[in-house]
């Protein structure tokens, strides 16, 4: 049998306290996590035309049969797993390596801070419709294929040819996304004691020596976080193929949500769009359960 | 104190789903007709355009707004995006119940939005409609009821660039001495687009946007060369945008694209900053090439060699009351007065489209469709205009359609060829994303 812990009235003071700074914050999460997973599940099991929200009828699991028949759920499903496999280790990369420069100490640092940031601060939109001009696959309105030219090489239809559509994607979307994990990786260097680095001198390492036994394992933490975050974001993939591809060349860089988004509103099956929905979303949560657990087990 | 926080919470909780789930209670921010004290407030959607037709919304706005007081109409403009963007907007719109009083929608999809009862029948308020061009009335009608008016009409030609041209040694009056009854052919264009293809130009331009500008622009093509996208009671696209004749009319297109005669990724304006030799657009870039640095012409929508059949597009933006609006009646009246004479000619000459009611063209606002350039589309407007399917599924189609062109042009651009045989794939997946849909959602 439990015993009731009395609790002396500060401590209810400071437990009530909690509930209510913790109740903002609980409110949004039900009302546009908890509330719409529930419905998307919920839709999920019926024929729904977005037309006719009044005109819906219960399907069971067809719609989820329907979906893993679907060759575009799968290939979708695949663009979005190649995206977040190539993105993360290279704008993480590409990230360590700014926030390396950046963290010495010389003349003008901070300019170079700035505009390695600077893309962070514009929105994706924008940033797509400048790519879409600079890939563009005439040399006379396209940066890139000018300069290509300009080197005696063959132009290249970065976005209409489905092999190099997602690349270019790809490369465009790591020299969007660097800036963000660069200040972060940068704070995390900025924390490394500097005594670590003298006594790594007093045993005569070198450059790559400190930065493997030193910086590394310090910044593990830091790490796991970069990755966690980027993962989740490629996993979201949107704008870009929306702006530049609209999911082609024959759905090259159609990713899962461009494809719900299709479904859904392009197409108009709502209920089928939330099938695909609620299978992502578990796909999503399963991977960040293992990026849990390994970070659990460092 | 524990009790008292978890009935705080719950309270709390109901209160914001509440409020989330009111689409028709006022706190959405009026987007349904509301009516307070004995004003009505109406609101418009339409997709954004050029500054002279935002210009004349605020004007004419002002002007109704002024003279009635008891109804008061507000207008929210959105963006295409060149694609989907406002259609999808809608559609978000109808799940949440936020759709507003007026809506502008496209010709062919008002087959769509009627079938679906987002929008309600006008015929009372425009019970004679002798006035306005038989195409539009048709494009507006579904199931015997209006459901929609348009201003405005909207036609395609080939626009080309007279000093680059005689540059490339092309005898420009050959283009001048075509008439609406004897158009320029396809193989003629292919040997104009190929004579005039060079390191700085492009011969020509097929490529509208990414969205309904595709099926829309390219629509005559097929026609004129047999066979329509779907068939003309709009339940099948079987035998129709998959038959021999539209894989023949889609390899001519994705021919031009593979030899480099057009781009597959045109920049904005492609024409007007001297990057294509002629271009497939619309009687809107009369107004966008007066800052043209060229001189510039326009002549027919190309024929097809086979038939000799001349046809163009039509079909545009009508205005439609949607089951959002509680006062209709009011809606009505606005109609009314948007789609008079006056308003049809000056609207239609800021927004640079011919006018879809004939009186309008009496109107000295409209004076310049008399002569050329602008003639040329009103020509084609009154002998061979040729309206766009009209389905409950065309939403579908459009998407459909769009994706395979997007599909085929792309493999023409990177392998320099296409082959029959993936054309015939990609227009048999169309077929199949429109029979389902249509199967599913409208077939009796």
């Amino acid at each position: 049998m439990s015993k009731r812990v009395q609790l002396s009235p500060r401590k209810k003071g400071e437990r009530a306290a909690a509930y209510v700074f913790s109740l903002p914050a609980a409110l949004l999460l039900v009302a546009f996590m908890v509330v719409p997973v529930i419905y998307t599940v919920y839709y999920s099991v019926f024929q729904y035309q977005v037309m006719r929200p009044n005109d819906i009828s219960f399907v069971g699991l067809a719609n989820y049969v329907k979906l893993l028949a679907d060759s575009d759920f799968w290939l979708a499903l695949k663009n979005t797993v190649y995206f977040t496999i190539i993105v993360v280790p290279t704008q993480c990369v590409l990230a360590l390596a700014l926030a390396m420069l950046v963290a010495k100490k010389f003349r003008g640092v901070s300019v170079f801070r700035t505009m390695y940031f600077s893309p962070q601060l514009t929105s994706m939109v924008v940033i797509s419709v400048l790519w879409t001009v600079l890939y563009n696959s005439n040399p006379n309105t396209g940066l890139i294929n000018s300069l290509l030219v300009g080197l005696g090489m063959d132009p290249i239809n970065f976005l209409s040819n489905p092999k190099t559509a997602m690349n270019a994607i790809i490369f465009m979307s790591a020299w969007q996304g660097a800036g963000y994990q660069m200040m972060i990786f940068l704070a995390g260097l900025q924390g490394i004691p500097g005594e670590q680095y003298e006594a790594a001198d007093v045993d005569g390492a070198s450059p790559w020596q400190r930065f493997l036994y030193v910086t590394l394992p310090n910044l593990k933490g830091t790490i796991i976080y970069v990755i966690t975050i980027t993962m989740i974001q490629a996993m979201k993939l949107f704008t870009q193929p929306y702006v530049m591809t609209q999911g082609g060349p024959e759905n090259a860089t159609k990713t899962m949500v461009y494809y719900i988004y299709t479904e859904g509103f392009q197409k108009g099956n709502f209920g089928y769009a939330c099938s695909a929905a609620a299978v992502f979303f578990v796909i999503v949560v399963a991977m960040s359960l293992i990026m849990q657990k390994i970070t659990a087990d460092k | 104190m524990k009790k008292l926080l978890c009935a705080g919470l719950a309270m709390t909780m109901a209160l914001s789903l509440t409020a989330c789930g009111g689409g028709n209670g006022g706190s959405n921010g009026g987007d349904s007709a509301s009516a307070e004290g004995d004003v009505t407030n109406l609101t418009i959607w339409q997709p954004s355009d050029k500054e002279s037709i935002e210009n004349w919304w605020v004007e004419k706005l002002d002007e109704w707004n002024a003279e009635h007081p008891e109804i008061q109409v507000t207008r929210t403009a959105i963006d295409r995006s060149d694609s989907y963007a406002y259609d999808n907007k809608v559609a978000t719109a109808v799940t949440s119940n936020d759709l507003p009083d007026i809506l502008f929608v496209d010709g062919p999809q008002v087959s769509y939005y009627a079938a679906n009862g987002i929008t309600v029948p006008i015929t009372k308020y425009f019970e004679d409609t002798s006035d306005f061009v038989d195409s539009t009335i048709a494009e507006c009608t579904y199931d015997g009821e209006l459901y929609a008016i348009s201003a405005t009409e909207s036609s395609v030609a080939l626009y080309y660039n007279k000093d680059y041209l005689t540059e490339c040694g092309y005898d420009v009056s050959k283009l001048e001495s075509y008439t609406v009854d004897n158009p320029i052919t396809w193989s003629e264009l292919a040997e104009l687009a190929e004579q005039c293809t060079t390191d700085s130009y492009v011969g020509t331009h097929i490529i509208m946007d990414h969205g309904e500008g595709l099926p829309y622009a390219l629509e005559p093509m097929y026609v004129s060369n047999g066979k329509d996208y779907i068939s003309e009671d709009g339940a099948t696209a079987d035998g129709y945008v998959n038959s021999a004749e539209a894989v023949e009319t889609t390899a001519y297109l994705a021919d031009l694209i593979a030899k480099g005669y057009a781009n597959v990724d045109p920049i904005t304006d492609e024409f007007l900053n001297g990057a294509c030799a002629t271009e497939i657009q619309g009687s809107w870039d009369v107004t966008v090439l007066e800052d043209a640095t060229f001189d510039w012409g326009v002549t027919y929508y190309p024929v097809s060699d086979n038939t000799g059949t001349p046809v163009s597009p039509c079909g545009d933006w009508a205005a439609a009351v949607t089951n959002n609006c509680s006062n209709v009646d009011a809606a009505g009246e606005f109609m009314q007065w948007l789609m008079s004479t006056e308003n049809v000619a000056s609207y239609s000459a800021a927004i640079s489209k011919p006018a879809a009611r004939s009186s309008a063209y009496e109107d000295e606002a409209m004076a310049a469709y008399q002569e050329y350039p602008l003639s040329v589309f009103k020509e084609q407007l009154e002998n061979n205009a040729a309206p766009r399917p009209r389905t409950p599924s065309y939403a579908t189609f459009s998407t459909a359609y769009a994706e395979a062109m997007t599909n085929i042009f792309s493999q023409a651009a990177s392998n320099g060829a296409v082959e029959d045989s993936y054309i015939q794939e990609q227009l048999d997946g169309v077929v199949e994303s429109f029979e389902e849909d249509y199967n599913t959602y409208y077939a009796e």
